[in-house]
């Protein structure tokens, strides 16, 4: 950078999309103040409208695609589609909370979700290892205090609590690798590390590189930094588990798709051997413990370490096919997961329970939420011709094409045992009868809004993928 | 490139030795004369009475917060300071904005009355 830094406006639009969401965020707390307390539930419509606008404004504004700011940050085009994907996230998130009693009237917890939203944001762009440790800092954050919104709710503060401690160590132990990588290379910019780490001695290239794959391992949750997902997801209010479900575990896909590809090049044969065995144990060790679950929070949190496992196929593939096909379902996985959290905001909501047990009759006391729940099912587990199952195929084409032809055995037979437990939800749901089955369940405009859109996603993009594949496919080119 | 790398070697090994040796040292140093009074709770020197876990007015962390974010504002605000008559229009127009953001909290913290003692 020489010894003067020259700023340039034009880096303004290179980051709009941040922009826009800390105004929004002002004008949500701002809003919150100024609103009386019965009509605070509006909230959520602010914010999902404002998110709907800054997701416009970030697949339509131009942008410069050189790195802004002197090399933080560079908005190329797969960083766009990551970024569109937390958006879309958070506007499904903010109309679910509108129907989640505890939260729905509450301004702060729309303020934390698009102070999370914008750490993402970062993530997906950030080209810089202070950069990218300052985003994920503040997306941990701000997720910790939504995980332990609930205080008066002990399962609530105590997720909160170990979300914090294993967030804070694995963040520490990725601060001393990054600490580690500066310390080899003498710089914090993506390019000029890997340049450097080519030079550098194997075994310390390694220490750093493994310390930084702790960080990223807590955000997607794979094996073996997965252990805080099911007490998790099951403390946090339902939206926010499936906020961090989705955006969180995208974002920390985002940072480690773009740090393989960019510092760590030289390596590459050696992380591409370790992820085929992460990959490999975490969907065996996502889909068995799934299967004895009895709380539906819980079978999906481990259900969402298995599909970490298969999203890591494509991380492990390394190939233009394995990067756009892992962006590609995390698209997928974003609408999948979201419809099934929403039905169990509804039920949970009535029967006061997230067991298993308690969508007994479901399909009795309301067909459209209990067609929504199967749809998730059915394209979490790969049936087709749902969104999931050809998510799942273009994984393992990107994998057969890299030669990694035991892995996708290994994937086939998960998916397999995955639906068991998925069709074993959809069973209680069809099949066992329930007492209070003549009673509906009634679906507030909110939730109809987001389990509509969210269907009407895991079908078309299951029978007319092309257009959406194509534009993810079209974004990879500019990595290769 | 390796050898200048010996040094966080060797110290991650002393970091990891200094407190093993020097519990283990005091272990075998110390007069062993077990009292039930000296396992009591301390409390400056007084006879403890009642439970320890008693609850206790916590408002004062919001204070503690609120402070510390003004605290830390000054530190940032120092170099800027220092280099001010030098500074280009658009790092004026940055100090400013962090400035008022700080400020924003404030005005929304004290809003939702976290000034307020009670």
């Amino acid at each position: 950078m020489g010894g003067e830094t020259v700023f340039n406006a034009i880096w303004l639009l290179t980051i709009l999309p941040e922009l826009l969401l800390l105004i929004l965020a002002l004008i949500v707390l701002g809003v919150d103040l100024a609103l009386p307390a019965e009509r605070k539930r509006s909230l959520g419509v602010w914010t999902a409208a404002g998110l709907v606008i800054v997701l416009l404004v970030s697949l339509l504004a131009p942008v410069p695609e050189e790195a802004a700011f002197g090399g933080l940050v560079r908005a190329d085009p797969l960083g766009r589609v990551f970024r569109a994907m937390f958006l879309l996230g958070g506007v499904l998130v903010a109309l679910m909370s509108m129907d989640f009693r505890p939260l729905r009237q509450d301004g702060p917890y729309y303020g934390m979700l698009l102070f999370s939203l914008l750490g993402m944001c970062l993530m997906a762009v950030a080209e810089n290892l202070v950069m990218l440790y300052v985003a994920m800092e503040l997306t941990s954050i701000s997720a910790y205090v939504l995980v332990g919104y609930l205080r008066e709710d002990t399962f609530s503060a105590e997720a909160g609590l170990k979300y914090m401690l294993f967030g804070a160590f694995t963040s520490a132990v990725m601060l001393y690798g990054l600490s580690l990588l500066f310390g080899l290379t003498g710089g914090t910019g993506y390019m000029e590390v890997a340049a450097a780490l080519r030079e550098a001695p194997f075994s310390l290239a390694m220490v750093g590189f493994l310390m930084v794959l702790v960080g990223f391992g807590f955000k997607v949750a794979m094996v073996p930094m997965h252990f805080w997902t099911p007490d998790v997801y099951q403390g946090a209010p339902t939206p926010v588990t499936a906020f961090i479900s989705v955006a969180s575990k995208a974002a920390g896909f985002a940072v480690m798709l773009r740090a393989f590809r960019f510092i760590f090049p030289s390596l590459g044969g050696e992380w591409v051997a370790l992820m085929v065995a992460i990959s490999a144990v975490t969907m065996t060790l996502g889909n068995i413990f799934a299967v004895w679950q009895k709380n539906i929070k819980r079978m999906l949190a481990y259900s969402s370490v298995a599909q970490a496992g298969y999203i890591l196929i494509g991380v492990a593939a390394a190939s233009r096919l394995g990067i756009a096909a892992a962006a590609f379902y995390l698209i997928i996985y974003t609408v999948t997961n979201i419809a099934a959290f929403a039905t169990v905001v509804l039920v949970s909501n009535l029967t006061g329970s997230e067991d298993i047990e308690s969508f007994a009759g479901l399909s009795r006391r309301s067909k459209f939420l209990a067609w929504g729940l199967m749809l998730a099912l059915f394209s979490l587990g790969g049936v087709p011709p749902f969104a999931g199952f050809i998510g799942k195929l273009i994984l393992f084409a990107g994998a057969v094409q890299s030669g990694l032809i035991a892995l996708v055995v290994i994937g086939v037979l998960n998916v397999i045992v995955s639906l068991y437990y998925y069709l074993n939800v959809a069973k209680v749901v069809f099949e066992r009868r329930s007492e209070e089955e003549e009673e509906p369940v009634p679906i507030p405009v909110p939730s109809r809004w987001v389990l509509g859109f969210t269907m009407a996603a895991i079908v078309i993009l299951g029978v007319l993928a092309a257009p959406v594949f194509n534009w993810v496919w079209r974004a990879s080119g500019a990595w290769f | 490139m390796l050898e200048q790398f010996i040094f966080v070697g060797v110290l991650l090994v002393v970091a990891l030795f200094l407190p093993v040796v020097l519990i283990g040292l005091a272990w075998l140093l110390r007069p062993k004369r077990p009292n039930p009074r000296k396992s009591e709770i301390y409390e400056c020197g007084l006879q403890p009475h009642g439970e320890n876990w008693v609850q206790f007015k916590a408002q004062y962390y919001i204070f503690a917060l609120v402070f510390l974010i003004f605290d830390v504002e000054a530190v940032f605000l120092f170099p800027w300071a220092l280099v001010y008559n030098w500074l280009p229009l658009y790092a004026v127009l940055e100090g400013v904005l962090f400035i008022a953001l700080l400020a924003a909290a404030l005005v929304y913290a004290w809003q939702k009355g976290a000034l307020e003692w009670m």
